[in-house]
């Protein structure tokens, strides 16, 4: 019957096009705007780590003096983040800041740029699972014992290297050579969660550099730097052993007895930290330290913004506008049709037969109101990405919104579809088959 | 066949109360043609609706075919409807944007007919009413005469046992509607029982037995068909209105 049941609502869609049409477009244009809204909150709130988002830690001590901000900074301070590293208590750690620098090759033909560059651990790339084209992250004794060593992204090794093999070849940041002895695959996680705070739908950095290279050549500091109280920055090592926090501390526990005995020890340091003179809020809460894993952290840098979430109630609530506009639509068009559910009723169909017949016909709406909202979806990312600068990984539809479109299109013309099936299968057929 | 007792009908609103059946008792046999006439209003259509468990009724018992009907779900009376009932309506009430074909063979995808079967059965049906070369036709090329032929082949597609006509002629000029009577008879002589309610004396004459409808009530008690076998004395059914009629009906006889 299904097959029969499509037969008819085609018939029925073809034989008022006007009314059917502005059907579909008031679907589609709901769930065009529907699907472009919810398609950029999605693409915002996804948590790239997936599983191991429990796994990864954002270390947030309470480090702040008197008269300062009321909450814990994402964010450490050069002397923490020693004091951390050295105490080398988790499986993983790594301590990252973004910095930029001048960027050459051997290759005269290519001109230096400036480019954005993260400064880390050997860790890091464990912990952010990122993967390898060629080599490897430099050796972990490079953590302690500083080298001019580099891993580089794909995208920078096809330019630099026209995509061979790279490891051990030389680039020059800032005139002073670094060896490659890594080459990432094509990595971009969206959102940027290792660094949200500096653009969280920017691309990720193509070229990395160890941490402990900062004090030697006194990287600039490409992000946010925080401070409660003014501390002349006359050097570089007036920032070192300031209070000002700018480098995030990253930590990989597996597990609650390893995040336990991790916090007992963070516990520690910060009473440590007290006893001599540091962490003086009197406004501190009763935990002064805290681990927070990946979707914590996310909500914690607003990934997603408010202005978002209201954007996707705004246009849930005008695909419901149009839902009842539908319904009125749907109402006029089947009961025009009442003198015919009377003939079918009479001649054995049940009201449960006609109901599934009017059903199929608002899902065959709805599917092509789905397909057409899909069209709007996609002009309205694409116009978004090209009048506003806005992150292509937002603007592109997901595989997934691909999917439930034509769900939410057909779900949508059924709900708006009971009440008028709902009416019309429970036609009295006798009222209608005198007076056709 | 059919058999019904004391079937009141109320149409019930906030202001009156119309009894459009009262105590309406009739026995239609397997394999009669009985004509239903009456003047307009006494019932005749509500009787019809009835009959064909398109409307339920107030009081009173139904049973079609030995089966108790009176109290079957939506999806029983449509399987009653769609596997015993035939229809044949006034307006002849076929649905336009199908062709005659898909017309016919509608009763039968609700009863679930493979397409194999329900070829046969369409093409049967419309070569009985001389309309098989017309398959592909929609209903608006065809004449009135054709239409009603169209919907007696719907009706006959489902191989009913009971057929109900509902003023089948009543839109048709005399030529026309000689020739759905003559198929009416065929179709009644090849085993169909047949009841059909009609305006035109002439037509009800050529049916087998008439039953005169008078004010909600069956006036013509031997007509009824329930007199002899209850015992029942004629003056206690009948009603003044129901007088009238019989000796209208009388009339229509010794005319005929």
């Amino acid at each position: 019957m299904f097959l029969y049941y499509v037969d008819l609502a085609w018939r029925s869609i073809r034989k008022t096009p006007f009314l059917s049409l502005l059907m579909v477009l008031a679907i589609s244009i709901g769930i065009g705007i529907t699907i472009t809204t919810l398609n950029v909150y999605k693409m915002m709130s996804f948590n790239p780590a997936g599983e191991r988002s429990t796994q990864i830690h954002s270390v947030q001590l309470w480090s702040q003096g008197p008269d300062s901000w009321d909450e814990f900074d994402v964010n450490r301070t050069y002397q923490d983040v020693i004091n951390l590293r050295s105490a080398n208590l988790a499986q993983r750690q790594a301590a990252a800041f973004r910095t930029g620098m001048a960027l050459q090759s051997d290759d005269e033909s290519i001109a230096p740029v400036l480019q954005s560059i993260r400064v880390t651990d050997s860790d890091f790339f464990g912990i952010f699972s990122v993967p390898f084209l060629y080599g490897s992250a430099w050796e972990a004794s490079v953590d302690t014992e500083p080298a001019y060593q580099v891993v580089i992204g794909e995208k920078l090794n096809r330019t630099f290297f026209k995509g061979e093999n790279s490891v051990g070849r030389t680039v020059y940041l800032n005139r002073k050579p670094y060896q490659v002895v890594g080459v990432i695959k094509e990595w971009n996680p969206q959102p940027k969660y290792y660094d949200p705070t500096n653009g969280a739908f920017n691309d990720a950095e193509e070229i990395f550099v160890p941490f402990s290279l900062t004090p030697i050549e006194e990287f600039e500091v490409w992000g946010n730097t925080n401070g409660w109280k003014f501390e002349p920055m006359l050097t570089y090592n007036d920032r070192l052993i300031s209070e000002k926090a700018w480098i995030q501390y990253w930590v990989e526990l597996q597990g609650k007895e390893q995040i336990d005995a991790y916090s007992d020890y963070l516990a520690g340091y910060v009473e440590q930290q007290q006893a001599l003179g540091r962490f003086t809020d009197p406004k501190q809460p009763r935990d002064k330290q805290r681990l927070v894993d990946i979707a914590a952290w996310l909500a914690q840098n607003n990934v997603v913004a408010e202005d978002n979430k209201v954007l996707v109630g705004l246009s849930v609530l005008f695909l419901s506008v149009c839902l009842v506009n539908i319904l009125g639509l749907l109402l006029t068009k089947f009961l025009k049709r009442a003198p015919e559910v009377g003939v079918r009723r009479a001649i054995g169909a049940s009201r449960a037969q006609i109901f599934a017949q009017y059903m199929v016909e608002v899902g065959s709406i709805g599917l092509l109101g789905g397909v057409l909202g899909l069209l709007w979806a996609v002009g309205a990312l694409q116009i978004l990405s090209a009048r506003f600068d806005i992150a292509d990984g937002l603007t592109r539809l997901d595989l997934s919104m691909w999917l439930i479109t034509p769900m939410i299109a057909i779900s949508t013309a059924v709900i708006a579809g009971l009440y008028p099936a709902w009416v019309v299968c429970r036609t009295k057929p006798s009222v209608y088959l005198k007076s056709q | 066949m059919l058999s019904m007792r004391n079937i009141s009908k109320v149409f019930k609103t906030d202001l009156v109360e119309t009894h459009a059946l009262r105590d309406f008792n009739l026995e239609v046999n397997e394999g009669e043609f009985v004509a239903v006439t009456g003047p307009s209003g006494s019932g005749k259509t509500t009787f019809l609706n009835i009959a064909g468990m398109l409307e339920g009724f107030t009081h009173g018992e139904y049973l079609l075919d030995g089966v108790d009907v009176s109290n079957l779900s939506d999806n029983k009376s449509a399987a009653v409807r769609n596997e015993k009932i035939g229809f044949i309506f006034q307006g002849f009430n076929l649905i336009p944007d199908l062709n005659l074909a898909e017309n016919v063979e509608v009763p039968l995808r609700y009863r679930g007919i493979k397409a194999a079967e329900r070829r046969r059965r369409v093409e049967q049906a419309l070569e009985q009413v001389g309309l098989g070369a017309r398959m592909k036709h929609l209903p608006t090329q065809l004449s009135g005469g054709q239409q009603q032929r169209v919907a007696i082949a719907r009706a006959l597609a489902g191989e009913p046992r009971f057929l109900l006509a509902d003023e089948p002629t009543g839109n048709l000029d005399s030529l026309m509607a000689r020739q759905v009577m003559e198929l009416l008879e065929k179709i009644n002589q090849a085993g169909t029982t047949i009841v059909m309610v009609t305006h035109d004396p002439e037509l009800a004459r050529r049916a087998q037995r008439n039953i005169q409808i008078v004010d909600g009530q069956v006036c013509d008690f031997a007509a009824s068909g329930l007199g002899q076998q209850q015992g029942l004395r004629q003056d206690q059914e009948l009603t003044p209105l129901a007088d009238l009629a019989a000796d209208f009906a009388a009339k229509a006889k010794a005319s005929a």
